[in-house]
């Protein structure tokens, strides 16, 4: 009898060892006394590989936070995919750096398309994704307890640039060219919502465009011949370039507005011939060639770390997306995890790094609705027109 | 207005019908739809930046260096992709075609990325001449209506009177009794790439004027320029031309009156046409007995 209480005990006993691993507190996945491994997603090649540089931008701040010594003894580990702006590599790339890599978060990752494809399966896996490099609103409504944009929405981006059209330009006459998808369509209402505070005003011609075509000159003609003054434009860099080029064949120079997509000045002042001088844009960063501190400690270490880049926009973008993460990381201190770095997340009120203020609520992930108003200059500089600026028609605040 | 648009539309259509003319060049002889073509030319036109850019050199010469890589590419293609194919089917020959274009924006995308570049064209869309009050005519559309006007002259005149041009329109019509009267099928099929590879390269160099240069830039014109071929008959290549100009005025007519409907305007008439004429608007139609 009492060799059976004796092997009771033992079995009992390695019962318990068992459990012991079970019950215990999880590790935070991603994150060990050495180090904090985040990633993020972007086309590194294929068609859409310009917009590549975001990824390898934020790569600046990480080492340089890892030149200071990390964050609380931790260094970080930074992992780049190439999605090849792909949905479904992006849902690829992302599992393999969930599943082998064990990533704490993610950081910007370029594409709409390729973020709504594991916008879910990032939060079914608790792992948190810090500034998409897209504006959209189902990104941050409702609320992701895992997600927290920072891009400001193209509406209110339009809305801001429409304002300034109206107030400061004195444009009465404004026509809108879009690229007929969410992204052109935002844009559109933006504007239409601004103007609608004005008595009601409206545009004078509103221009749909699918993204490849490459002849223009119909639409263009139609804008002339409404007496468009001014002439906003939701479309990619390449319809921007042929818009321009066509306009300057039939001999019609409206005043042109943009977001900040084409707000790459150099980019686009090079593939347009210098037409692009003189346009208006939207920008969710300093100038490159500004001299806030910050922005000048960020491009000396781009000129040391990366001399090979080049110092643009959407480079300087993956530094801006970063920025509040790592702010949230110094603010829980030594002990991280998920949790942890969800309520610094959280509480994060009014920080502002290159690009604008960022306060988010854990009611509230969309980030900020300020733009700046810049305008290209000569060979490619960035004239900045009007400082940061919020959408006092935002309703969603 | 309407004379801009008439002028616009022309220009354009040319453009479609001058690349349509490399696409229907190659159907001609072979029944191969190229669907390179497009590629094909975009990588002509990188060769000529890359010598524009790095070398420095003049236009005239960086055109005449591309016009022989041109040459060698459409020859290189046809001899090492399609050559090879064993009992190959039309449909087999169009298959290579679709991994040819692959391998070539792929290997734009390597050597050149993925950034939009700007073509230094000498023929810009910015300096336009007032011909009448109100109507302006670039030298880029004054460019392709000269050349296009050319290269419709030189075609007809070479497949009239030259031998290789006769044996050309003999290999379209029957390849064995082509061979039969003495014809090296597989030399007019080398000259035949090599010729197509050239005319697309020329309009590729506009079409990249008048947009931007990137890897993928010409997959665009390709579909316009194979819808403007298939609308004014494949085998026809002043049908094509006219097939090229009609789209061109078509969309911008269309596009001017229902902008939201203009994408899809011309594929509308082409459905249109192929269903009440299939062989094109202006070819004739030939029906071979089995």
């Amino acid at each position: 009898m009492k060799g059976f209480e004796i092997r009771g005990y033992v079995i009992l006993a390695l019962a318990a060892l068992f459990l012991l691993p079970l019950t215990a507190p999880a590790a935070t996945p991603g994150v060990d006394k050495n180090e904090i491994r985040i990633a993020q997603w972007g086309p590194q090649t294929g068609p859409a590989a310009p917009w590549g540089s975001v990824a390898r931008g934020s790569d600046i701040l990480f080492q340089l936070v890892n030149e200071e010594g990390g964050i609380h003894g931790r260094k970080i580990r930074y992992f780049v995919r190439d999605d090849q702006y792909n949905p479904a590599m992006t849902v690829s790339v992302v599992k393999e750096l969930v599943e082998r890599r064990g990533v704490f978060a993610f950081v910007g990752g370029v594409s709409g398309a390729g973020g709504m494809a594991v916008k879910d399966y990032l939060a079914q896996n608790k792992v948190i994704w810090v500034s998409p490099a897209t504006a959209l609103n189902e990104y941050v409504f409702p609320v992701n307890p895992y997600l927290f944009g920072m891009y400001p929405l193209y509406d209110d981006e339009a809305s801001v640039l429409t304002k300034y059209i109206v107030e400061t330009l004195k444009a009465k006459k404004i026509g809108f060219f879009y690229q007929n998808d969410q992204y052109g369509k935002d844009g559109l209402t933006g504007t239409k919502k601004r103007l609608a505070s004005y008595n009601n005003m409206s545009l004078v011609e509103e221009i749909p465009v699918e993204p490849g075509e490459k002849d223009l000159s119909s639409q263009m003609l139609r804008f002339k011949n409404s007496g468009a003054e001014v002439v906003i434009m939701w479309v990619n860099p390449t319809t921007a370039t042929i818009a321009l080029k066509t306009s300057a064949t039939i001999g019609f120079s409206p005043q042109w507005v943009s977001s900040n997509t084409l707000s790459d000045y150099a980019l686009m002042n090079a593939i347009t011939g210098g037409l692009w001088e003189g346009v208006i844009t939207g920008a969710f960063a300093l100038p490159p060639d500004s001299d806030n501190p910050l922005m000048v400690r960020y491009r000396e270490a781009a000129k040391r770390l990366s001399p090979e880049e080049r110092w643009g926009t959407f480079y300087l973008a993956g530094i801006a997306f970063a920025e509040p993460l790592v702010e949230a990381l110094k603010m829980v201190g030594p002990n991280l995890t998920t949790e942890a770095c969800l309520d610094a997340l959280n509480s994060i009120t009014d920080f502002q790094g290159i690009g604008p203020k960022i306060t988010w609520r854990a009611d509230q992930h969309q980030g900020t609705d300020s733009i700046q108003i810049q305008k290209c200059g000569p060979g490619g500089t960035a004239i900045l027109l009007q400082d940061w600026t919020s959408n006092d028609l935002a309703t969603w605040k | 207005m309407i004379g801009q648009l008439i002028i616009e539309g022309l220009a354009i259509g040319a453009c479609y019908g001058l690349f349509g003319v490399a696409v229907a060049i190659i159907y001609k002889t072979s029944e191969v739809v190229n669907f390179g073509q497009g590629e094909m030319g975009m990588i002509s036109t990188f060769i000529a930046y890359h010598i524009l850019i790095q070398y420095q050199f003049p236009f005239w010469l960086a055109f005449i260096i591309t016009m022989i890589f041109a040459i060698l590419l459409g020859m290189f293609i046809e001899f090492f992709l399609l050559r090879p194919a064993k009992d190959p089917t039309v449909l087999g020959l169009i298959i290579i075609t679709l991994g040819a274009e692959m391998m070539l924006m792929s290997l734009v995308g390597w050597k050149w990325g993925a950034e939009q570049k700007d073509f230094a064209f000498p023929l810009s869309v910015r300096d336009t001449h007032e011909i009448l009050p109100g109507l302006k005519l670039n030298e880029w559309t004054m460019g392709v209506f000269i050349l296009t006007a050319l290269i419709m002259v030189l075609l007809y005149l070479f497949f009239r009177y030259s031998n290789l041009g006769v044996a050309m329109r003999a290999t379209q019509q029957n390849q064995n009794a082509a061979k039969i009267m003495g014809i090296k099928v597989e030399r007019v099929f080398s000259f035949t790439w090599a010729m197509s590879s050239v005319i697309g390269a020329v309009a590729a160099m506009f079409f990249a004027a008048r947009s931007v240069l990137d890897p993928t830039y010409m997959m665009e014109p390709f579909m316009r320029a194979f819808a403007a071929a298939v609308l004014g008959g494949l085998t026809s290549i002043p049908g094509v031309v006219l097939g090229g100009i009609s789209l061109g005025l078509i969309e911008n007519f269309f596009g001017y009156a229902w902008p939201h409907w203009k994408p899809i305007v011309a594929f509308v008439v082409i459905i249109l046409v192929l269903t009440l004429k299939p062989s094109g608007l202006f070819a004739k139609h030939y029906v071979k007995k089995v």
